[in-house]
């Protein structure tokens, strides 16, 4: 009786690592596209989370993915499938791209786009005086006809290098937003000049900040300066 | 041989009644309906109606925005995302909570909720196809009129559900005959009709419900005067797109294609449309002004059967599990018997009627001997939409206190801003402790430690039955009607259609019925902003609010990063007097509108099974 359960258990191990020997006929997503959002105003285009991001459509399928653009205007997917897709940079504060291009996506695709900001923000400078930090820097725009209309700026600052619309602390960013609401050709030159004064700042903590302009356009999306680290002194 | 014989008759009795057995069974099945059944008598068609009305988008008590899972009542799985009885408890997740009317369990208007929950009712509007074809056939069984009265019924059906696509997605197909299911898939897979396109459709729909069905209905069924009601709100909506909509979009080929988007020029042809809709009632309802105490009536505008207000009411009942929880669900466990609530008005929203005097003129908190005095002077309607610190219900009184200060000095506006570990007050876990003798926190909050109590200082009032007992007040045990549309609605419908119309006069009107019944102060001019605003307060909690910040394309301005208050009472222990103080509300959350929002998206299972309801709307 032990013989013949032997027997069977032995007949079983062998069917079932005999079974399956056929492998799946379809390649994983082993694909991958990164490359950078360049600024036609030079660097990449400074980005945060949920704004900019690269919209593909597979062809031959319905539903779009995106790939979200890192803060420092790269942006990379390693888990796709090989395809062709169509793509297109968007969702972020810069004049619509409308020609989508069609990338055959296959391992190690690269690809940069470029995009003409809204507004640039130009010589941003901080200094710290006590524990009050103030910002300047001018607003200018590459393309000032039909802009969308400017509503707000702020600072923001966070205790980490991922600082930027949601990643903020609010006292210190979305509280101190100064309201604009004007077309860009409104402004004078003074309103383009802008100082921004934080206070409060805790003595003894790093901060990383980085101001923004946010336009009504379709996505409210903002144009974001470089990050700087600040170290408040004890 | 005998046995034999035997064998013989039985194999001739067995052949026998095998042969002739399987003739009778040629019957039509006896589980399946046929449409002679239905259309043989009125009360067939009344069953088959049923299922229509129940599907119906009709956002009431149990309506959740974010669609919610599927939920299984009494061993019936019920699947049917929003809608009821998908919802069948948890009525605080409603729309008031993701537009600062209320605060609650939302974390805020994300896609979740403003993307929707892929509403795709073309089951529902097969089966109206149906009944508008097949009822001309039964005409002899039903008699012409009845015929009639029952097609414009359907007409109305159908133009409701297709409000409830039209005002998510924009232009959707229109689909008017029962698709054959054996037909080529190229006719099955039908293309999006134009925005413009299907508001007229909806628009010609209702009128024929208006023109063909008769002057009264029995409660919950639809008569000629509540398709000219849902018109005057469709067609408000539409010329909203189209003047409103045309201003503030987002761009694409949906867009480009008219799939969604309305031109501008089109907006007065709506307006009108709404406004002559809405005029077609004047003079068959009636606002609901039975009890001169105006307090009173306004509770009870809500809860009376038979109101002149009601055009078309839903209806619940405990023996059919079709009850809803609201009142177990908005108000305290302290005045219920089960603790449920989770949603809570804003000060913001309070504060609509006018800032509370709350602070002295040199910023310090205005004290007071009792909570109650703060209702002193507030509009009557007010008072009856939302429950102050010091008013009663079931004979408890609701004692709304967020802590005790041994002291007070100082401003209100100084004492806010302080960090919380900074601040002198005494807070308490639990309503059993006590500071020197005096119970710290209210039973009726507000307080964090959990989610029945209040977090704003506010409770709802507005369809409160208050004459239930308490120990009856539990989930699925609520039986007062949802009013859809009341003529309430449609005066202010009339009122913003005329005042975008240019029709000043008529607007303040239908403006001043309202605040008159309201308890208010009549207007003597008016603007399209008092309009707006007396919307806003006349049909607070109702699920309109989140599609009027819709239509009037402002949900992305008001909510942008928007935060809300509560108002806090607290007890000056050394005084012996209460403070109340403008806080930032409990849950702290944040209201971020997308501009995306204005259109949800096509659902995906849908696109995959019908690609020619591509382009998808903008950014989806």
């Amino acid at each position: 009786m032990k013989k013949l359960i032997s027997n069977f258990l032995v007949v079983a191990a062998i069917l079932t690592i005999s079974a399956c020997t056929k492998i799946d006929n379809y390649g994983g997503p082993n694909a991958s596209f990164q490359g950078n959002i360049i600024s036609s105003a030079g660097g990449n285009l400074q980005t945060s989370g949920g704004s900019t991001q690269i919209r593909l459509q597979q062809i031959g399928w319905t539903t779009p993915q995106t790939i979200p653009s890192k803060f420092d205007g790269t942006f990379e997917d390693t888990k796709l499938f090989k395809s062709a897709y169509k793509v297109v940079p968007t969702n972020g504060a810069f004049w619509p791209v409308t020609d989508t291009i069609v990338v055959n996506i296959a391992q190690g695709t690269k690809h940069d786009f470029t995009v003409t900001p809204y507004i640039v923000i130009k010589n941003f400078t901080t200094s710290l005086s006590g524990t009050t930090l103030t910002l300047k820097y001018d607003i200018t725009a590459p393309i000032a006809a039909g802009l969308p209309t400017i509503k707000d700026t702020q600072p923001y600052i966070n205790t980490t290098k991922l600082v930027g619309a949601g990643a903020s602390i609010r006292e210190y960013s979305d509280l101190l937003a100064v309201s604009i609401n004007k077309s860009f050709t409104d402004l004078t030159d003074a309103e383009k000049s802008v100082t921004l004064t934080v206070p409060n700042m805790i003595p003894g903590r790093t901060f990383f900040v980085r101001v923004g302009v946010r336009l009504s356009d379709s996505f409210n999306s903002s144009n974001f300066s470089e990050i700087v680290q600040i170290d408040v002194p004890k | 041989m005998k046995s034999i014989h035997k064998l013989i008759i039985a194999i001739t009795v067995g052949v026998g009644a095998t042969v002739t057995s399987c003739q009778k069974l040629n019957i039509p099945p006896t589980n399946i309906v046929t449409p002679d059944v239905i259309y043989s008598s009125e009360a067939g068609v009344r069953s088959f109606l049923a299922t229509i009305y129940t599907n119906l988008p009709i956002e009431d008590f149990k309506y959740r925005p974010d669609g919610g899972d599927d939920v299984n009542i009494n061993g019936v799985n019920h699947h049917l995302p929003g809608f009821n009885p998908g919802n069948p408890w948890m009525n605080f997740y409603n729309t008031a909570s993701v537009t600062g009317e209320e605060v609650g369990p939302f974390g805020g208007v994300d896609g979740s909720v403003a993307g929707g929950f892929g509403y795709w009712p073309y089951g529902d509007i097969r089966n109206v196809n149906t009944l508008i074809a097949e009822l001309p056939k039964h005409v002899s069984a039903l008699t012409q009129t009845t015929v009639n009265n029952l097609l414009g019924e359907a007409h109305f059906l159908r133009a409701y559900y297709y409000f409830g696509l039209a005002k998510r997605y924009g232009g959707v197909p229109i689909i008017t005959i029962p698709q054959d299911p054996g037909a080529p898939l190229s006719t099955l897979q039908v293309h999006r009709d134009k925005e413009e396109a299907t508001w007229d459709f909806i628009g010609a729909e209702l009128d024929l419900g208006y023109q063909m069905m008769a002057e009264t209905s029995d409660a919950g069924r639809a008569n000629r005067y509540v398709a000219a009601a849902l018109k005057s709100r469709a067609m408000l909506y539409a010329a909203c797109v189209a003047k409103y909509g045309s201003v503030n979009f987002v761009d694409g080929p949906a867009r480009s294609a008219g799939l969604v988007g309305i031109p501008a020029s089109q907006a007065a042809k709506y307006f009108q449309g709404a406004y002559d809709a809405a005029k077609l009632l004047e003079g068959h309802y009636t606002l609901y002004n039975a009890n001169a105490d105006k307090v009173q009536n306004y509770a009870d505008v809500f809860l009376k059967s038979g109101s002149p207000e009601n055009i078309f009411i839903k209806q619940y009942s405990i023996a059919t599990n079709t009850a809803h929880s609201w009142d177990a669900t908005m108000s305290p466990r302290y005045m219920t018997a089960n603790a449920l609530s989770r949603s809570y008005p804003t000060l913001d929203f309070v504060q609509l009627w006018g800032n509370l005097a709350v602070t002295n003129d040199d910023g310090t908190p205005k004290r007071f001997d009792n909570r109650a005095d703060l209702m002193q002077g507030i509009e009557p309607r007010l008072l009856a939409t939302v429950y102050f610190p010091g008013s009663t219900l079931r004979g408890l009184t609701f004692d709304m206190q967020r802590g005790i200060y041994p002291s007070f000095s100082g401003t209100a506006a100084a004492e806010v801003a302080k960090q919380p570990n900074s601040r002198s007050y005494v807070l308490a876990g639990d309503t059993k402790t006590l500071y020197q003798g005096k119970q710290i926190i209210g039973f009726t909050g507000p307080w964090t430690g959990g989610d029945e109590l209040t977090r704003t200082g506010f409770y709802v009032r507005k369809y409160i039955d208050y004459n239930k007992p308490q120990a009856t007040v539990d989930l699925y045990r609520s039986e007062q009607p949802w009013i859809d549309l009341r003529y309430g609605e449609i005066l202010l419908n009339r009122a913003e259609a005329a005042m975008e119309l240019g029709n000043t006069s008529d607007a303040l009107t239908s403006i001043n019925q309202i605040r008159s019944r309201a308890g208010a102060t009549p207007y003597s001019s008016i603007d399209l902003d008092k309009v707006r605003k007396e919307r806003r307060m006349e049909l607070a909690f109702e699920n309109q609010y989140y599609w009027d910040l819709k239509r009037w394309r402002i949900a992305d301005v008001v909510l942008d990063r928007a935060h809300f208050k509560g108002l806090m009472p607290y007890y000056v222990f050394n005084e012996n007097k209460y403070i109340f103080l403008a806080e930032p509300e409990l849950y702290n959350r944040e209201y971020t509108f997308q501009k995306q929002y204005y259109y949800e998206g096509i659902p995906g299972d849908q696109i995959g099974k019908n690609p020619n309801l591509l382009p998808n709307n903008p950014n989806y």
